[in-house]
C-alpha cells in the first residue's frame, strides 16, 4: 500500500464519524428500541413496565381483520395512484417539454398543489366533494350536474370515498412525478432524437422507441417512489374521510397511529411500523433487482 | 372539552405522513433520555402543564398562576406554567408520560382520566380536599374524577349541552316552543322539524363538520342514555352486546331519521349557523351561549335536549387537573390544585374568560346570570341528570369507533350492522389490555 493510501485508511473513519453518530443516535438506535419493543406488551403510557410476549403482536396484526383492511385499502389505493399517476406525468412531461415561457408557465401550474401544505388541500377538497344539500354543493357535484350526471356524497359512499381520495391524491402529487419526468427527457442526448427523425421515426414511434427505453431508470425510479409515497398515506383519510365510511379508507399509517396514540399499545404499534418498515423495504429492493438488470 | 371549531387547527400541528413513524422513533429517542432529573431544592417549584385555549383563557390563567405565586411567595412555592396547543394534547401527554418527563400537576380532558389512572400516570388527590371542600363541587365534576371510590381529578369549570331555538323562526312555522325549562319528546322535535322544514326553514344544526371524534360521543351520547342504553358495560371492559343493543338501534335510528329527512345538514359548511340566521335550532353546548345572546337577544330560546321518555340525559365533562404520580413535592402541588379549582381564586377568573359552567356552588353568586335562561338550565342538568362519559382505559378507542359510526349512520349506513362493526373493533382493543387492578367497578 501507498503512502498516501495508508493515511487515506487512517484518515477515513474520523470522516464519517460524525455522521455515523448522528446516524446510530437517531436512526439507528430508536429503531433497534422500536423493535425491540414490538416484542413487547409496552404500553405508551407506562413503557417500563412491559412484558415479553414474543412474535405475539406480529401474529396479533397479521390475524387482525382491521390491520389487513388498513393494508388492503392503502395497496387498493397504490394501485389506482400509481400506474396513472406514472402515466399522467409521463405525457405531462412530454407536453410541457418546451423551452417557450408559456410552457415553463403550465409547468410551475402543474407543480403548484405538490407545493402547498396536503392538510390545507385536504380542508379544500373536502369542501370540493360536498354532497348535495338543501342550500349547497360541492362544487364537483356543481360540475357533474351541469353535465346531466347524478351527484354522490363521495366520501361518505363505501365505493367512492377511496378512490375520492385517489383522485385528488393525484392531482396533488403529479407534479412532482413530472418534473422528475422532465429532467430525465432533458437527458436524452439530441442526437438520438435526429437520428431516429432522420431514420423517418414518427412522434409515437419515437417516444416508444427512443425516449421510453432512454428513460427507463427514471421510469423505475418514479414508480417506486410513487408506490412508497402511496403506501405512506395518512392526512388524506385522516383529515378527509376519518378513516370511513366504515373503515374502507382507513390506511396503514393511520392505524399505526392510531394504535401509537389512541390505543397506547406501543408494543403493538412498533410491531405495525417494522412490518411496514420491511413491506417498504421490499418495495425497494424490486426497484433495485429491476434498475440494476439494466444498467449490466 | 374538544375543538369547537375544528377550522381553529393551525395546519402546523396536524401530523404529516409518515409522523406516525416518526412519533415511533421520537419517543424511542426521547425515551433513552428519560431518566429523572435532578431538581433545585431551594424553591419549590410545581411544573404545571395546561392546554391552549382561547386567547382570553390564557391570559386568566396566566393571572391566576401570578397570584398564586405572590400569594405563596413566602413559603417558596412556585408555579410555572406552560401552555401547549389543545389539539393532539392528549398525545403531548402520552409522549411525556413515556419520556417520564411529566410535570407536576396538569390539565387533561375529562373522559381521559381513567386511562391516565389505569397507567398509573395519576395520583389520588383525595386527601387534599376535606369532604366539606368535595361537597361543594358540582356533582357532575365530582363523578369525571372519582375511580374506583377514589378522586383523581378536579375542574374548575363543566359543560353543558342545550337545544339553542330562534322564537321568531320557531313562531314563523307554528311551532310553539316547550314550557318553561321542560324539552320535548323525540316525537314533538321531529314534529317541530317537520314543520319547520314546511315552512321553508332549515330546522337545526347538528355540527357534523367537526372534526374531533370527541364531539360525536359527547354531543350525542345523551340519545343513547335517554333511550335507555348505554356506550359501556359498567364493569368498564365491555361493549359487546352493550353498544349495539335494541335500544341504541332503535335511538340511532330516530337519529338518522333527522338526517334522512334533511332536517340537519350531513355535510355543513358554516360552523355557526344559527347565528347566521340559517337554521332555526342549535344542537350546541355552552360555549356558543354568549355569541347567541349576542346575535339573538330576546329571540333566542334554550330547552334541554329532546330525549326519549323517561330518560332525560344530558352531557358534561371537561378540563379537569390531576397530579402526576411522580410530582415531586405533592403537597406543593396539592396548594395548585386547591387555587386553581377555589372558587375565588381559580374558578371565577377562568369562567369569566371562557363562559364555562362553574364547577363549585359557591362561585355561583359571582354569576347572576345563571338565575336566567339559557344558564340556569345549564346549572340545573349538572346538578340533575347529567352522565359523565365513560370512564374506560379504552375510552380513545371507544370514542373513535363510536364517532366513525355515527358518522357511517348520518350519511345512511345501516344502524344495527354498522353499530356491530364497532362493538367488535372496540372489545378488541379493550381486550388487548390486560385488564386494570386499579380500576374494577366504576361508580356511576
Amino acid at each position: 500500500m501507498t503512502a498516501w493510501k495508508k493515511s487515506y485508511a487512517r484518515a477515513a473513519p474520523w470522516f464519517l464519524l460524525p455522521a455515523l453518530i448522528l446516524l446510530s443516535l437517531f436512526v439507528v438506535w430508536p429503531l433497534v428500541r422500536a423493535s425491540l419493543w414490538s416484542f413487547t406488551n409496552a404500553d405508551l403510557l407506562n413503557p417500563a413496565q412491559k412484558q415479553w410476549v414474543g412474535a405475539g403482536n406480529y401474529g396479533g396484526l397479521l390475524a387482525d381483520a382491521q390491520f389487513r383492511q388498513a393494508f388492503g385499502n392503502t395497496a387498493l389505493f397504490a394501485l389506482l395512484v400509481v400506474p396513472i399517476q406514472v402515466t399522467l406525468a409521463f405525457v405531462l412531461a412530454l407536453w410541457v417539454n418546451r423551452p417557450e415561457p408559456a410552457w415553463r408557465w403550465l409547468r410551475v401550474v402543474f407543480f403548484v398543489p405538490t407545493v402547498v401544505s396536503m392538510p390545507v388541500l385536504a380542508v379544500l377538497w373536502t369542501i370540493l366533494y360536498q354532497p348535495a344539500q338543501r342550500t349547497e354543493m360541492g362544487l364537483i357535484n356543481v360540475a357533474l350536474t351541469t353535465v346531466g350526471l347524478p351527484t354522490r356524497a363521495w366520501l361518505h359512499d363505501p365505493h367512492w370515498a377511496l378512490p375520492a381520495l385517489a383522485f385528488m391524491s393525484l392531482w396533488q402529487g403529479v407534479g412532482l412525478q413530472m418534473m422528475i419526468f422532465l429532467a430525465g427527457l432533458q437527458g436524452v442526448p439530441a442526437e438520438l432524437h435526429e437520428a431516429s427523425r432522420i431514420d423517418g421515426a414518427n412522434a409515437f414511434q419515437r417516444v416508444v422507441h427512443v425516449i421510453i427505453p432512454a428513460l427507463r431508470n427514471t421510469i423505475v425510479f418514479v414508480v417506486t417512489v410513487t408506490t412508497i409515497l402511496a403506501f405512506r398515506l395518512f392526512v388524506q383519510p385522516y383529515l378527509m374521510t376519518h378513516g370511513g365510511p366504515a373503515n374502507r379508507t382507513r390506511s396503514l399509517i393511520q392505524s399505526i397511529y392510531e394504535t401509537t396514540f389512541l390505543g397506547q399499545e406501543l408494543g403493538r404499534a412498533c410491531a405495525a411500523a417494522i412490518l411496514f418498515l420491511a413491506w417498504v423495504g421490499l418495495l425497494t429492493l424490486l426497484q433495485r433487482y429491476f434498475s440494476r438488470e439494466d444498467r449490466a | 372539552m374538544w375543538l369547537p371549531y375544528s377550522h381553529h387547527v393551525p395546519a402546523a400541528f396536524l401530523p404529516r405522513s409518515g409522523g406516525a413513524i416518526t412519533g415511533i422513533l421520537l419517543i424511542a429517542l426521547v425515551h433513552l433520555s428519560g431518566c429523572d432529573r435532578p431538581t433545585p431544592t431551594s424553591a419549590r417549584v410545581v411544573r404545571v402543564w395546561c392546554h391552549q385555549g382561547q386567547e382570553a383563557e390564557n391570559h386568566a390563567m396566566r393571572d391566576i398562576a401570578a397570584a398564586f405565586n405572590s400569594a405563596y411567595a413566602a413559603e417558596g412555592v412556585r408555579a410555572e406554567i406552560v401552555f401547549f396547543p389543545d389539539f393532539q394534547y392528549t398525545e403531548k401527554i402520552a409522549i411525556a408520560a413515556a419520556a417520564r418527563d411529566l410535570p407536576d400537576t396538569f390539565d387533561l380532558d375529562g373522559p381521559l382520566v381513567a386511562r391516565l389512572v389505569d397507567a398509573g400516570v395519576l395520583q389520588a388527590i383525595d386527601r387534599w380536599f376535606t369532604a366539606a371542600e368535595q361537597a361543594d363541587f358540582l356533582p357532575s365534576i365530582l363523578e369525571q374524577g372519582t375511580i374506583n371510590g377514589h378522586l383523581f381529578a378536579l375542574g374548575s369549570f363543566d359543560s353543558a349541552m342545550v337545544l339553542y331555538y330562534d322564537r321568531a323562526m320557531l313562531a314563523q312555522a307554528g311551532v310553539t316552543p316547550p314550557p318553561n325549562d321542560s324539552g320535548w319528546t323525540w316525537g314533538e322535535f321531529i314534529d317541530a322539524c317537520r314543520r319547520l322544514k314546511a315552512a321553508g326553514l332549515e330546522p337545526v344544526a347538528m355540527h357534523l363538520d367537526e372534526s374531533a371524534d370527541e364531539w360525536y360521543t359527547y354531543a350525542f351520547s345523551p340519545i343513547i342514555w335517554s333511550g335507555g342504553g348505554d356506550l359501556i358495560a359498567p364493569d368498564q371492559r365491555r361493549v359487546q352486546g352493550v353498544l349495539a343493543s335494541q335500544q341504541n338501534v332503535r335511538s340511532l335510528d330516530a337519529w338518522q331519521a333527522v338526517f334522512r329527512e334533511k332536517y340537519a345538514s350531513t355535510d355543513p359548511v358554516d360552523p355557526n349557523p344559527f347565528d347566521h340566521d340559517k337554521v332555526a335550532m342549535d344542537w350546541s353546548g355552552h360555549w356558543m351561549a354568549r355569541p347567541h345572546l349576542a346575535h339573538k337577544g330576546e329571540k333566542l330560546g334554550a330547552m334541554p335536549l329532546p330525549g326519549f321518555g323517561t330518560n332525560p340525559s344530558a352531557p358534561c365533562g371537561s378540563w379537569c387537573w390531576g397530579m402526576a404520580r411522580t410530582a415531586r413535592d405533592p403537597e406543593a402541588a396539592a396548594l395548585w390544585l386547591k387555587w386553581v379549582t377555589d372558587s375565588r381564586n381559580g374558578v371565577e377568573p377562568i369562567v369569566r374568560a371562557n363562559g364555562a359552567v362553574p364547577a363549585r356552588r359557591s362561585a355561583f353568586a359571582a354569576f347572576p346570570e345563571y338565575e336566567r335562561p339559557p344558564y340556569n338550565l345549564f346549572k340545573r342538568q349538572l346538578e340533575t341528570n347529567a352522565h359523565p362519559r365513560p370512564q374506560t382505559p379504552g375510552y380513545a378507542a371507544l370514542t373513535r369507533g363510536f364517532a366513525a359510526a355515527l358518522r357511517d349512520i348520518a350519511h345512511g349506513a345501516e344502524v344495527p350492522t354498522r353499530l356491530q362493526m364497532t362493538e367488535k373493533e372496540i372489545q378488541a382493543v379493550i381486550d388487548r389490555r390486560p385488564a386494570s387492578t386499579t380500576i374494577a367497578e366504576a361508580p356511576r
